[in-house]
């Protein structure tokens, strides 16, 4: 056990299915194990959960794995830093094109099936059918520093299609089926629950997972204050070894069932266990009344019993600030300036995790 | 928006959320916006300088040199959230937001107030639905009927509010 400066902690996390060790710390009694009282705070975008993270309204969040990166380099509101001891998730993307466009695919191609996961050569016709009457298709990610968005351009240019060759707007998560229903988007990636949930509404197809173009990459971390880790040195162990609980906890399908139940909940996803469960099986729904793809390590959160699926390895920090670059967002200069090392902390992941191995 | 409705500001266009929302701030064209910072539009309008020539900027990133941090920090805490949109008189943004800030505490209050007495009118209502059970079972006059539910709020060291309604769930009964 340890000495908790800070009992009383206010955590935040996005609706998402990869916000599971947080809920399940929580339901399961991990979080008051390690002798915290957790407050979860569900929060409605990206930038809100960062704004009270920078200010402190809250003690530490699920984020982004490239967003600790740009708080340290002023990317987006005040350069702030943010470190990252700990993986929370790897994988549970999915692109997804709405039913209308994929129907008219279909009908291009003179084909009624187009295997998966697809290619975004697909979309190269009707990419040219639309530049000659000055349109563009419009696709949405999450978040711009989110593997989202990485992942959706590295689709499009393996397919040698141009970002520039599309529209692409920043939608939040839980917004991205509500604005395919109205017709605003034409694709959208995302993380689960959201792609199933615009499978099982009819709205969409999920062509693509995360798992098919980049397997375990991480994709959510632990963020927090620099100087709250210095002032909460044995809160911040405490909060890593209830997470790391959690994760273990979720690499059980009957549990994972159990988690599809947690998450389900109003207060936490508040959409049905159908929409939420599959991905947590290893399951992508494709498209409607069609047979589900297995993917795996669909949504992952450790191995069970080894401990460097969570460790937030260097080198995960700078294939990150790499695809940064390549994708523009940081430059040159930025790329030496910044500090992998004491952005993601794997001293203090090692530090608790290792510390009675 | 509703934050600044005052004497200083007339509303004139109350604007959509989601993807409409891009189409209005783009035909608006503003030169500030205040947005509640709970508004999942954040991300959507925060991030609109990275996909067309309309850049507006979080008060974060512009306050820096303007405002001491403890501004920005009200500001979150308050629930408010600005982005200025090409230049703008600074001095001007400031005393914006100074209001939003003042406005939306006012409003905060006002909200919780109201939550208030929704909830001691709602438990009068059960003392008074209760005491009238009392008094009408068990003939008691209405001054021993509230003594009767106030002693047992007492023993029991219960609000006198959940003893009334442990009343008039077993009055459902008969």
């Amino acid at each position: 056990m340890f000495n908790i400066e800070k009992k009383n902690i206010t955590l935040g996390y996005m609706p998402l299915t990869d916000s599971a060790p947080f809920v399940i710390a929580y339901e399961m009694g991990f979080f008051e194990k390690w002798g915290l009282n957790v407050n979860l705070t569900k929060q409605n975008s990206w930038a809100t959960l960062r704004d009270k993270l920078h200010t402190g309204v809250i003690d530490a969040a699920q984020m982004l794995a490239p967003m600790p990166i740009a708080s340290n380099l002023g990317l987006h509101g005040q350069k702030s830093t943010v470190i990252a001891p700990m993986i929370l998730s790897r994988n549970g993307n999915g692109i997804t094109l709405s039913t209308k466009l994929y129907q008219k695919i279909l009908s291009q191609h003179d084909t009624n099936k187009i295997s998966m996961p697809f290619s975004a050569n697909i979309l190269s016709h009707e990419i040219d059918e639309r530049k000659k009457e000055g349109k563009k298709l419009t696709f949405a990610v999450v978040f711009p520093y989110s593997c989202h968005h990485y992942q959706l351009i590295e689709w499009l240019k393996n397919s040698g299609i141009s970002p520039s060759d599309i529209n692409l707007l920043i939608v939040p998560p839980s917004d991205m089926v509500p604005s395919m229903h109205s017709g605003d988007l034409d694709g959208f990636c995302v993380g689960s629950p959201w792609n199933a949930k615009a499978v099982r509404e009819g709205v969409g197809i999920t062509g693509v997972t995360s798992s098919d173009l980049w397997q375990d990459t991480p994709e959510k971390v632990l963020g927090l204050m620099s100087d709250w880790q210095v002032k909460h040195p044995e809160t911040t162990f405490a909060l890593v070894s209830a997470l790391y609980e959690a994760c273990q906890w979720l690499e059980s399908i009957p549990n994972r069932f159990e988690a599809a139940r947690f998450l389900s909940h109003t207060k936490y996803l508040n959409t049905h266990i159908d929409v939420i469960a599959p991905s947590l099986m290893g399951s992508c729904l494709t498209l409607n009344n069609a047979s589900p793809r297995k993917v795996k390590s669909y949504q992952q959160f450790a191995t069970l019993g080894d401990p460097t699926f969570n460790r937030p390895a260097h080198h995960y920090g700078e294939k990150i600030t790499k695809l940064m670059q390549a994708y523009g967002h940081i430059n040159t200069q930025q790329m030496t300036d910044v500090d992998i090392a004491s952005i993601y902390r794997e001293d203090i992941y090692q530090a608790v995790i290792y510390k009675d191995k | 928006m509703n934050v600044l409705i005052n004497e200083q500001y007339d509303i004139y266009h109350v604007a959509h959320s989601g993807v409409p929302l891009l189409r209005d701030v783009k035909q608006l064209n503003p030169d500030v916006i205040i947005i509640d910072i709970e508004s999942p539009n954040r991300d959507m309008l925060e991030n609109l300088n990275k996909i067309s020539q309309f850049a507006p900027k979080p008060i974060v990133v512009f306050s820096e040199q303007q405002c001491a941090n403890t501004t920005i920090n009200q500001m979150v805490r308050s629930g408010v959230s600005a982005y200025v949109v090409g230049e703008v008189n600074q001095k001007r943004v400031k005393s914006i937001i100074d209001i939003a800030i003042a406005r939306f505490d006012l409003f905060q209050t006002l909200k919780q107030e109201l939550a208030e007495t929704k909830q001691k009118l709602s438990s009068q209502k059960s003392i008074d639905k209760a005491k009238r059970w009392l008094m009408e079972t068990k003939q008691l006059s209405e001054i021993d009927a509230y003594h009767f539910i106030r002693k047992v709020a007492m023993d029991n060291s219960q609000k006198m509010d959940d003893v009334a309604k442990n009343i008039l769930s077993v009055a459902s009964i008969f």
